[in-house]
């Protein structure tokens, strides 16, 4: 046995802890996510900033130097795994940075905490696999096995898997510090989100609109790694907005309203807006006659205990699977020469909205997809569409527009998937545009009576499909991506993209707007005409959204690339149907 | 997989004949050359049988190769359930494979065409190309053209699901606790609600 000397006894260790305790950077705080836009070289938040911004403050890469921006490296990531129905999993996420070090996930929640301070290449420091259960959790995934992203917090890396649970990681060395479970896919609940944390909560929700989940928001005590709170996205009995479950069978314990992308967050109220999904069944709203509160809807809530302080619903009795789940931006602005603080919302069913974050009276709103048929405007006092009927249970709006049962196949424009899915917008602050990515087109929907589940004496079982139909191509769809002045939803400038858009979009201060493609290009648009300004193809589907960082003064973009479309996307488009996925990071700069 | 198991048998031929030369040929006279016809005589008598066996492991590696196809390749299960009960939702409305009243030869051609008008892609990559499919092409089913596949699948492929199918779920009653340990393993929790 070989006896270490007294000096290397007392030394060793410490050298063990100061090569396995790198100096890493801040701690994240509540004070610097509330000033993230003084962080210009970091993206700290989802969203770059907790307003739902997705703008980078750099200029280094602008519309005069873009030309010259090229590929500086790429990093190859994992999560290609089968699991339960899919094949493999796809890259959705948004990356964080802190000082040169950048925190991504493939889509089975492996963590990745990548060194990109060199600026020639990204070297993963560390990888943290929360070790799904693929084919369960998989089995319960609605379209894709999906991870947006993580969350900063103290010395903390905060994270979701798919199977539902939660965990706190050291930001220095990946190991895992606790886990909670917070969504259970033997209810057909899953998580794809990326956390939002509020001081010293981070909030989420699961999907499983399409599964008969009852939708939640879940916030939990990151200090103790135990639930603070959990608002039902669904009023229970005898809470207000239960009675907007008129079929009397208690059908709103099924009734979806799902939470799957990340609530922006106003600190000036102390409130967040969460977008919420749709009413399951998705496609047979003779199931669940009345307006199916909070399904297709916005809640603004207080951040500390989930008390909902109002609620404004998109598409009462939605027949169409049109989930609002995604951003709601925040915007101080002149309207009609009056100062307003607005929420506002490029939503699923095809329609710009601005409301009045403080109270959520509806303000204004227009129509940016180029075709729309279910309905034949807003009224202007309430938001509502303009041919919903409030004395009826079961909303027609326009007849032909979605199944009704024993009726023959409907026609959607926007298509069911949306004129925006979850694919986030951006928004320009100096030039006051909204950049939103869109899907065009148009598709059928075919309503089949929906099945009661057991507990409601049925056959269903927890875990099977609780559509309600189905949906059926009828035609091409194509993308677009419109930069509108949220003040009045006038769309300045527009290109037509020739794939729907599942990416989303980045904004900075050079005046540009990146996007990705599902053919795997990737452009940077001038921000004023979205004439294209530079391009490049990576050759592989973008399902992820860009963001921009930078290390010793020098700008860079990032994004993921790992996706292929569903072969309904793919329908009538021929040039992606050799496409292969793939897991990669890639960094650009000048 | 036809290729490895054409090289593994070569490669016992070669294994055998070589045997026979070093340890039984040249060791041996004339006496010993007869017994060694003898034993190569009863190699042959017993032959079919290993013919058989090999035949059978063959079929049970395509189906085995259909599964996987069904489950992953094609990811045929994402429409149709794990168990090709059938579906709805993000699915289609995917018929019951295991109601079914189609014959081996309709199946296939349903998976190589897929069925116009429908969610049910093709997987013959070349479908509606020519009139290969029903007699019809793109141009004349327009909009009615099926949806492209996850993965194009060959002949052999699309054989090997069929067979897959026939074997496991078309004409079966509702699927089993055993079924499903057999389709997803026994390492994930995916088959415990059907313990109860």
């Amino acid at each position: 046995m070989r006896i270490l000397s007294p000096a290397v006894a007392l030394i060793g260790p410490l050298l063990m802890a100061s090569a396995l305790t790198p100096v890493h950077a801040a701690d994240m705080t509540f004070e610097r996510a509330l000033n993230a836009n003084k962080e210009p070289q970091n993206w700290l938040l989802y969203y770059g900033n907790y307003q739902g911004y997705r703008f980078s403050p750099l200029s280094e890469i602008n519309t005069e130097t873009v030309k010259n921006l090229k590929l500086v490296f790429a990093v190859a990531l994992g999560g290609l795994q089968s699991g339960g129905r899919y094949a493999f999993g796809n890259l959705e996420g948004t990356p964080i940075v802190d000082d040169g070090m950048m925190y991504v996930t493939d889509g089975w929640g492996s963590v990745y905490a990548i060194d990109v301070s060199g600026g020639t290449k990204g070297a993963i420091k560390w990888k943290f696999d929360p070790g799904i259960d693929r084919a369960w959790a998989g089995d319960v995934a609605c379209c894709g096995v999906n991870n947006r992203g993580v969350a900063l917090w103290k010395d903390k890396v905060i994270s979701i898997a798919l199977d539902g649970r939660m965990f706190a990681i050291n930001k220095a060395t990946g190991e895992k510090i606790w886990e909670r479970k917070i969504a259970d896919p033997a209810l057909g609940e899953t998580i794809t989100m990326a956390p939002l944390v509020v001081r010293d909560l981070a909030i989420v929700g699961p999907a499983g609109g399409e599964f008969g989940i009852r939708g939640f928001i879940d916030a939990t005590d990151l200090n103790t790694g135990q639930q603070a709170w959990r608002t039902y996205t669904i009023p229970g009995a005898g809470e207000p907005g239960n009675d907007t479950w008129k079929d009397g069978q208690e059908r709103w314990k099924h009734g979806g309203a799902p939470v799957w992308e990340t609530a922006t967050y106003d600190p000036e109220s102390d409130t967040i807006y969460q977008g919420i999904g749709n009413a399951g069944a998705d496609w047979d709203p003779q199931y669940r006659p009345g307006d199916n509160k909070w399904a297709a809807s916005v809640l603004a809530l207080n951040p500390t205990n989930g008390t909902i302080k109002w609620g404004f619903q998109y598409t009462p009795n939605d027949p169409f699977d049109f989930d609002e789940i995604s951003e709601h931006p925040i915007i101080d602005a002149k309207v009609n020469g009056k100062d307003r603080k607005l929420v506002v919302h490029a939503a699923r069913n095809g329609f710009f909205y601005a409301l009045d974050r403080t109270t959520g009276a509806f303000i204004g709103g227009k129509q940016y997809v180029d075709k729309l048929n279910w309905t034949t405007g807003l009224d202007p006092e309430t938001g509502l569409p303009s041919n919903y009927d409030p004395k009826t249970g079961v909303q027609v709006y326009t007849p032909g527009t979605h199944g009704m049962r024993g009726e023959p196949l409907a026609n959607i424009c926007p298509s069911h998937f949306g004129a925006k899915n979850w694919e986030p917008t951006a928004y320009s602050p100096t030039l006051n545009m909204l950049y939103i990515p869109s899907i065009e087109g148009c598709d059928g929907i075919e309503t089949v009576a929906q099945k009661d589940f057991a507990d409601q004496g049925g056959t269903l079982k927890p875990r099977e499909r609780f559509s309600g139909g189905s949906f059926k191509m009828t035609g091409r769809l194509y993308g677009s991506l419109k930069a509108i002045d949220p003040t009045n939803g006038d769309i300045k400038a527009a290109v037509r993209l020739d794939f729907p858009n599942y990416s989303g979009a980045l904004a900075t201060a050079g005046n540009l707007v990146f996007l990705g493609q599902a053919d795997g290009t990737f452009t940077a648009y001038d921000a004023k005409t979205l004439q294209q300004a530079w391009s490049f193809s990576v050759g592989t589907g973008i399902n992820a959204p860009a963001i921009s960082y930078s290390v010793n003064g020098k700008q860079y973009i990032a994004v993921l690339a790992g996706s292929r479309q569903s072969p309904f996307v793919m329908q009538n488009d021929p040039s992606l149907k050799y496409s292969s996925t793939t897991s990669m990071l890639f960094v650009f700069a000048l | 997989m036809i290729e490895r198991n054409n090289g593994q048998r070569r490669y016992d031929s070669w294994s055998c004949r070589r045997s026979l030369q070093s340890t039984i040929v040249r060791p041996l006279g004339r006496l010993r050359i007869a017994l060694a016809l003898i034993a190569a005589l009863s190699v042959v008598m017993i032959d079919p049988a290993h013919a058989q066996e090999a035949q059978s492991a063959e079929a049970a590696r395509t189906i085995e190769h259909g599964k996987d196809i069904f489950k992953t390749k094609a990811t045929c299960q994402f429409c149709h359930r794990w168990d090709a009960s059938g579906d709805q939702g993000y699915g289609g409305n995917a018929l019951s494979l295991r109601q079914t009243k189609l014959t081996p030869a309709q199946v296939a051609e349903t998976v190589k065409c897929g069925r116009p008008g429908t969610g049910m892609p093709f997987h013959d990559q070349f479908a509606y190309t020519d009139k290969r499919c029903y007699g019809i092409t793109r141009a004349e089913l327009g909009n009615d053209v099926p949806p492209e596949p996850n993965a194009f699948l060959n002949s052999d492929e699309i054989d090997a699901v069929v067979k897959y199918l026939f074997a496991k779920a078309i004409g079966r009653g509702p699927s089993t606790y055993e079924d499903c340990v057999e389709f997803w393993g026994t390492d994930t929790r995916q088959c415990e609600p059907m313990k109860q």
